[in-house]
């Protein structure tokens, strides 16, 4: 395997994308990834905050410190992975993380492995989504993701700008696929808009190092009230209010994640104020 | 004198006839209370060679020369071997040797669960052993797959005939008490989760096997290894120095030392075979899942009258068949007790023991229907505990116990509750909740120590046992000062190595302190008289100190030998402890926060006072582990383990942590040994889910029935509550 350190954007010629390394070293391990050419981009991608725009570069560990930034994000930032984690993994990282479905995980050859079944839907899914779960139940695990929707922010790849909301698709029979990153694409920036106030809460089965089972991002972004869902759907789900949770399809074990939505979001609501 | 007698002997619940040879042990007990070095607290003497990453652990020894190993796994739960060909492995770069079912103790063609040993390959790297195993062609023909443990009891396919018990007439009992009350708890599959993977070493020299491993019995290994490979016992040398925790399953060695062992002597070179954390996860044991179908039947006055147990161990494919009915009727005073326990043989990963393996269990179920009956009977939990105490074991009369001293310590912190209670709110109800524990951990012979003093006035305590990571080093370290009068920083401890040492007894069942205690007590006594002999010789006091007396030996050394005197005949030897636990609950969520826990235990005397309450503390979150987060889950289609990694197999961090406030009756048993202590490896795992799920029905009403206490088992919970209060409530006119 090949490992590429490019200086300069122009010098980006295929390869698979590293930064941290927390989420790309563990599928190439699997086996879930495979690489002839690892390319390491942090030469390449913005590092730090400046004037609401956040290099997507920037680690989650030095965001959950950081105060010029929505509360939203810096909770997610905060509630998510561990220390170690949080201390090597990067914001545009934690965008395109893949979900922690164990089944995908364990190589099953499912519908997100380009299968023609979900094992999940008939197996064990406690910790699984409760919308658009028909096609694959798995749940989309980034808390940031969830921040940043809310937050209504935007991205900046090496192609093109992009509202976050815009980077993630349903898989359906046609395209497996989550996100609407083309090859060679990159996410370079994050910029935030004005916020008014913002929460981000979650519920996690330990303290630290825990997938959101349910994470509640909510925000007010130019008088709009802007909820969204982590953990609940195979990708960041957007919900207009707390009766969306009414339309909810939960699998026979994913039935406890309504109430903890439920109340998360009034929660999260009552701290906006 | 050596004295020839039939024993029984007991490890972690389980009891054998055996013969052994035991040493008379003529020490007096020491008086009760902290002495010069025993019974204060003592930091760890290897503490920093480990925080130096100095100590040499298993997975720290490269040897030269030394392959890697890696087994190839059945992917069905079920399943027989058509066919195997391991030619296309030999074929690939860096390989060195394969063999496949039958050529090593532990592959088999015939396999019963999801992960089991079928073939391994060793190669220069592990990528190379792990790109050959996934060259092995096979063929396999799928047999039908049982996971459903009821469903095996139904077809009677046990792993050991049913055990059943019953004292008094349990019937009768029933239906003549004034209060019954019935509950079905199910208990979940738990993983060792052990820091260091199962792992072993072997290298030939000559016609001897060294095999160096991660272990909780250097001996055990050495016999099981002999046996299995018809080699006399002193030919195979077990080396454990350093261990990264076993928790009860590390106590044998298993398939990956027998393949290193065959790989090490087709090559004639070093072989380790080391699991990943995928195969840690499914094939290096588990603590297993367990349906418990209760009753309890007590007079109106709190005495509790009948027992009735139903017990179902879902075992797994290989495994024995644990003690959970053990609490139900040892813990309290009940004439009439019922028990039936079922080894389900499902085909699910191998049980192994796991830190009070059944008695976990069994505390849980227990311990709950206990304060459910309680509530029924409008009775305080400790008030019905204390009214039902029981003075023996089933009748045999128990060598020390001071559960009665562990309930008046536990008063204080029960008395908090209703301070507790008025921290509620209307989203987060507080409660507290208790429960009580019984184990064994009296160890037992045979167990043997030297201790070798030079003319410097240091000592060198030397057996082959292993510290697996519990403070052994420092415990018996201590013992040998105190006994020898010398400063804890003037003894040594060498251990950890089959060829440099006599025999020393397993660590597990709690047994490592009183087994292990006596002996290096006798040996240093040994030791001590001699040099009180040469005092007397030179003109000085018996009890000068070590240093004076020997200042003038040169190279000549005092040696010291002592051995594990025999257990008291006719008594039972147990430990006690209660825990005090207070919990916060989010009602609309379903979190349940542990927000202190205080634990009282009775193990004897307390040789160091910051090693045992470091036991305590890890025992404890162990135990909410347990209780609130850890779930060994298997896809019910393929019985493949699916949490097979740390971030999805949830653990305690230390933000789990609660406040653990230790106590310790630290009361020597004068039955037990020169030493009177028991061990406390195991009591403090056994009470924290009983006493969590006790403290949640104080906070919310809820019953809990099953482990772990998850958001969707809380809120079951809750909602049951909800449904019981709307029924039992007046009806609205």
């Amino acid at each position: 395997m090949e490992l590429r350190r490019p200086s300069d954007l122009a010098e980006l010629d295929g390869g698979v994308f590293v930064h941290g390394g927390t989420e790309v070293v563990p599928l190439l391990n699997d086996g879930l990834l495979s690489a002839e050419t690892l390319v390491d981009v942090r030469g390449v991608v913005p590092r730090g905050v400046h004037d609401g725009v956040i290099g997507a570069g920037t680690t989650l560990g030095e965001l959950e410190v950081e105060p010029g930034i929505p509360d939203a994000l810096r909770e997610a930032c905060r509630l998510a992975a561990s220390p170690q984690l949080r201390n090597m993994g990067s914001l545009g990282g934690n965008l395109l993380q893949a979900t922690r479905c164990w089944y995908w995980r364990l190589g099953y050859n499912c519908r997100l492995h380009g299968g023609d079944r979900c094992h999940a839907r008939e197996g064990e899914h406690r910790e699984h989504a409760i919308f658009a779960n028909d096609f694959c139940a798995s749940a989309h695990p980034s808390d940031v993701a969830a921040a940043l929707i809310a937050l209504g922010a935007r991205l900046r790849t090496n192609r093109r700008e992009l509202a976050v909301e815009e980077l993630y698709r349903l898989p359906d029979e046609a395209d497996r696929r989550t996100t609407t990153l083309e090859n060679g694409e990159l996410i370079l920036e994050v910029e935030l808009r004005e916020v008014e106030a913002s929460a981000y809460l979650k519920s996690m089965d330990r303290k630290a190092w825990s997938f959101p089972q349910v994470g509640v991002a909510v925000a007010k972004v130019g008088g709009e009230t802007r909820i969204a869902l982590a953990g609940v759907a195979p990708i960041p789900w957007r919900i207009d209010g707390i009766e969306a949770l009414d339309a909810a399809t939960p699998l026979p074990r994913t039935e406890w994640k309504l109430p903890v939505a439920r109340a998360f979001v009034r929660r999260a609501l009552a701290q906006l104020g | 004198m050596a004295r020839l007698i039939r024993t029984e002997k007991e490890v972690e619940g389980r009891f054998e006839e055996v013969w052994i040879v035991v040493e008379e042990d003529p020490l007096e007990q020491w008086p009760e209370g902290p002495r010069e070095v025993v019974g204060k607290p003592a930091t760890r003497k290897s503490g920093p060679e480990r925080v130096r990453g100095e100590a040499r652990y298993t997975t720290d020894i490269r040897l030269a020369g030394m392959l890697q190993a890696a087994i190839l796994r059945s992917p069905y739960a079920h399943a027989r071997v058509k066919s195997i060909d391991l030619a296309p492995a030999l074929a690939l770069p860096g390989v060195r040797a394969a063999i496949g079912p039958g050529e090593a103790h532990g592959l088999s063609d015939e396999i019963g669960y999801s992960g089991a040993a079928v073939a391994a390959v060793a190669a220069d790297t592990f990528r190379q052993a792990q790109a050959a195993i996934d060259a092995i062609a096979i063929e396999w023909e799928e047999l039908e797959v049982v996971l459903d443990p009821d469903e095996a009891v139904r077809r009677e396919q046990f792993t050991a005939d049913p055990r059943r018990y019953e004292r008094g007439d349990v019937e009768k009992a029933l239906a003549q008490a004034d209060v019954v009350v019935e509950a079905t708890f199910r208990t979940q599959s738990v993983l060792h989760n052990s820091m260091e993977t199962h792992q072993a070493i072997c290298e030939w020299v000559g016609d001897t096997l060294n095999v160096y491993i991660s272990t909780q019995f250097i001996w055990g290994v050495r016999d099981a290894v002999a046996e299995t490979l018809e080699m006399p016992a002193d030919k195979v040398r077990v080396v454990c120095e350093f261990m990264g925790g076993g928790f009860g399953s590390k106590n044998g060695p298993d398939e990956y030392t027998f393949v290193a062992a065959e790989l090490a002597k087709r090559t004639g070179r070093p072989v380790r075979a080391a699991l990943t954390r995928r195969e840690e996860s499914t094939a290096a044991g588990n603590r297993n899942a367990t349906i418990q179908r209760l009753r309890a039947a007590a007079r109106s006055d709190g005495t509790i009258v009948a027992f009735d147990g139903e017990f179902t161990n879902a075992v797994g494919w290989t495994g024995w068949n644990a003690s959970t009915e053990g609490p139900m009727k040892m813990l309290y005073d009940c004439e009439n007790v019922r028990t039936v326990t079922y080894g389900a043989k499902i085909n699910t990963p191998p049980m192994k023991a796991f830190r009070a393996p059944g008695f976990v269990e069994g505390t849980f179920g227990l311990e709950c229907l206990v304060d459910a009956l309680a509530a029924k009977l409008d009775m305080d939990p400790l008030e019905l505990r204390r009214r039902n105490y029981a003075a023996t074991n089933e009748g045999t009369p128990i060598s020390s116990k001071e559960l009665e001293e562990c309930y008046r310590r536990a008063e204080p912190h029960w008395e908090r509750r209703h301070e507790v209670h008025s921290r509620s709110d209307a989203v987060w109800k507080r409660g507290v909740g208790m429960a009580s524990q019984i184990w064994y951990g009296g160890g037992g012979p045979p167990s043997y120590a030297w201790v070798r003093i030079g003319s410097d006035g240091r000592a060198t305590v030397i057996t082959a046992m292993q510290d697996i990571g519990t403070g052994t080093r420092t415990a018996m370290a201590q013992i040998a000062a105190e006994e020898l009068r010398l400063p804890l920083d003037r003894v040594d401890v060498v251990l950890g190595d089959s060829a440099r040492g006599p025999y020393a007894s397993i660590s597990a069942g709690s047994s490592t302190v009183p087994s292990m205690g006596p002996a290096v007590r006798a040996a240093a006594a040994d030791a001590r008289e001699q040099i009180e002999d040469i005092a007397e010789q030179r003109g000085l006091p018996r009890d000068a100190p070590v240093h004076e007396v020997v200042d003038l030996l040169e190279d000549a050394q005092i040696l010291g030998k002592g051995a594990r005197g025999p257990n008291p005949t006719g008594m039972s030897v147990l430990t006690f402890g209660v825990h005090v636990v207070e919990v916060a609950v989010d009602v609309e969520t379903g979190e349940v926060v542990v927000e202190r826990v205080a634990a009282i235990h009775d193990v004897g005397r307390i040789i160091n006072p910051l090693g045992a309450s470091s036991q305590v503390e890890g025992g404890i979150i162990q135990g909410i582990g347990h209780t609130l987060s850890e779930d060994r889950l298997l896809d019910p289609e393929t019985g493949r383990v699916l949490t097979s990694t740390l971030d999805s197999y949830r653990m305690p961090t230390i933000a789990d942590v609660p406040e653990i406030v230790c106590e310790f009756v630290d009361k020597p048993d004068t039955h037990l040994t020169n030493l009177g202590a028991k061990g406390l490896g195991e009591p403090p795992i056994v009470p924290i889910s009983a006493a969590i799920a006790n403290a949640i029905r104080d906070a919310t009403g809820a019953e809990i029935h099953e482990l772990p206490i998850s958001r969707e088992e809380m809120l079951r919970a809750l909602e049951a509550a909800k449904r019981k209060e709307k029924r039992g409530a007046p009806a609205a006119v």
